[in-house]
């Protein structure tokens, strides 16, 4: 616990050194917890995200950087590989691709590449998924714009 | 049942996947699964004498028990390791700190830590950020710098117990496997061959091996990984293969000796060929433990 707490206070340090301008991310710890993050995404350029506006969850385990964090959307998000209810994302590195070489940071940017480039064939959204595999990228787009002006605004 | 359901519902934006556990639950559940593995067996086990390794395969295949019978000749006593995948980068590193502290050898202790702190550069330069290994690091270096202080029992024991510490003994494992992940990456021209014929489908790049076969936790290791982890440190290892096969070891035809575990050296290119190995390792199928060679 004493590791994982230095390790995210050095992460802060650098997380207040990020110009999010830059980044399209913005990471905030909870006032009184340092376990308890918030990122504040913003959606890639050229995707249907773009404009909008994400906001994730960041719980990070006392193993952590042993134990990866659990990461979900707060805004509601269409996207093959974000569960449309709970937020909750499909990515490996989340799981059992996780390293301790990855940072609260890198989870965002790793986030932010799958808005971009969904992987349709491990769907946690079977519609988004479908849509994608079946090739009507414009039916998925409009649908993922709907639900970004709707939600991430 | 599923015949007689009527026509799934019409799809609603979002309908979910199956039912499935979420992700805290998954781990929630490796949690629990550790934890019962930790009351079995301790990251790094107690020496035990050899026979207890015969004693496992005298109802089984004999070329085991005969190979055993031969090791006796030179080694003295084993050590488990758990098998959580990470069991080559624990006895390795276990059985190297162990053995500067038995020999009191300040002049590879030193020799190790500015290895390693040579490390830090490199690291930074492969891409690494400093804040996900400066920890780890350090308590490596606290380690070797602990050994080299006394020689006792009590400092014995002391290194038995921070290797079987949860944070300690991954946070120094996770070094490990930064480093070794690193020298992989810096000789991506002699490595990659060797990926290529690792996996029937490998993986595109020698910095995605590395992402998901070196860095994660719990990932076994292969021979690349021993060989890229003795040259990043530069510590010479044999690894005894045990295995159940029949054929005498140097394969010379002749075959009426008894049955023979065959070994293999890591040498670092540095070291002069025939450098005595450091440390002693134990292989049988998918596990490593710690073999401890009979003095003289």
């Amino acid at each position: 616990m004493a590791t994982a707490r230095q390790r995210l206070l050095k992460e802060y340090k650098e997380a207040l050194k990020q110009k999010s301008e830059d980044t399209g991310i913005t990471l905030i710890p909870n006032e009184t917890n340092l376990f308890a993050w918030r990122a504040v995404l913003r959606g890639p350029k050229e995707t249907p995200f773009e404009g909008g506006v994400f906001e994730l969850v960041i719980n990070v385990p006392e193993q952590y950087p042993l134990q990866p964090p659990a990461v979900r959307y707060r805004t509601k998000i269409f996207h093959p590989n974000v569960h449309f209810k709970t937020g909750e994302i499909c990515l490996d590195i989340l799981k059992n691709a996780w390293s301790p070489a990855w940072t609260l940071h890198s989870v965002c940017q790793a986030v932010l590449a799958l808005m971009s480039d969904p992987a349709p064939d491990s769907p946690l959204n079977c519609d988004a998924g479908n849509l994608l595999r079946f090739g009507d990228t414009r039916g998925y787009n409009s649908l993922a714009r709907m639900y970004t002006l709707d939600y991430a605004r | 049942m599923a015949s007689t359901e009527p026509a799934a519902e019409p799809p609603v934006a979002g309908s979910e996947a199956p039912d499935r556990p979420s992700d805290e639950a998954i781990l929630q559940q490796q949690n629990q699964i550790r934890a019962e593995q930790a009351k079995v067996s301790e990251y790094v086990g107690q020496e035990e004498n050899l026979g207890a390794l015969k004693a496992e395969y005298e109802n089984g295949n004999q070329n085991f028990v005969q190979k055993i019978g031969k090791l006796e000749e030179r080694y003295r006593t084993f050590r488990r390791t758990r098998g959580d995948g990470n069991c080559f980068f624990r006895g390795f590193i276990y059985a190297y700190l162990e053995g500067l502290l038995q020999n009191s050898d300040l002049a590879e202790a030193n020799r190790f830590m500015s290895v390693v702190q040579s490390w830090k550069a490199k690291l930074v330069e492969g891409g690494f950020q400093e804040l996900v290994f400066e920890d780890a690091m350090e308590l490596l270096l606290e380690q070797v710098k602990e050994v080299t202080k006394a020689s006792d029992q009590f400092a014995q024991e002391k290194l038995l117990v921070n290797m079987r510490d949860d944070m300690v003994s991954n946070m120094i494992v996770m070094f490990l496997r930064l480093v070794t992940s690193c020298e992989v990456q810096r000789r991506e021209d002699f490595f990659f061959p060797f990926i290529l014929g690792m996996y029937d489908e490998p993986p595109a790049t020698v910095e995605l091996f590395c992402q998901r076969h070196v860095e994660p936790m719990g990932e076994e290791s292969d021979h690349l990984h021993i060989v890229a982890v003795t040259e990043a440190l530069q510590i010479p290892v044999r690894v005894v293969y045990l295995d159940s096969s029949g054929l005498p070891a140097g394969g010379g035809g002749g075959g009426a000796g008894a049955l023979e575990a065959s070994c293999h050296d890591f040498v670092p290119d540095s070291c002069p060929p025939g450098t005595a190995p450091r440390v002693h390792l134990l292989y049988r199928p998918g596990h490593y433990d710690i073999l401890y060679a009979k003095s003289g």
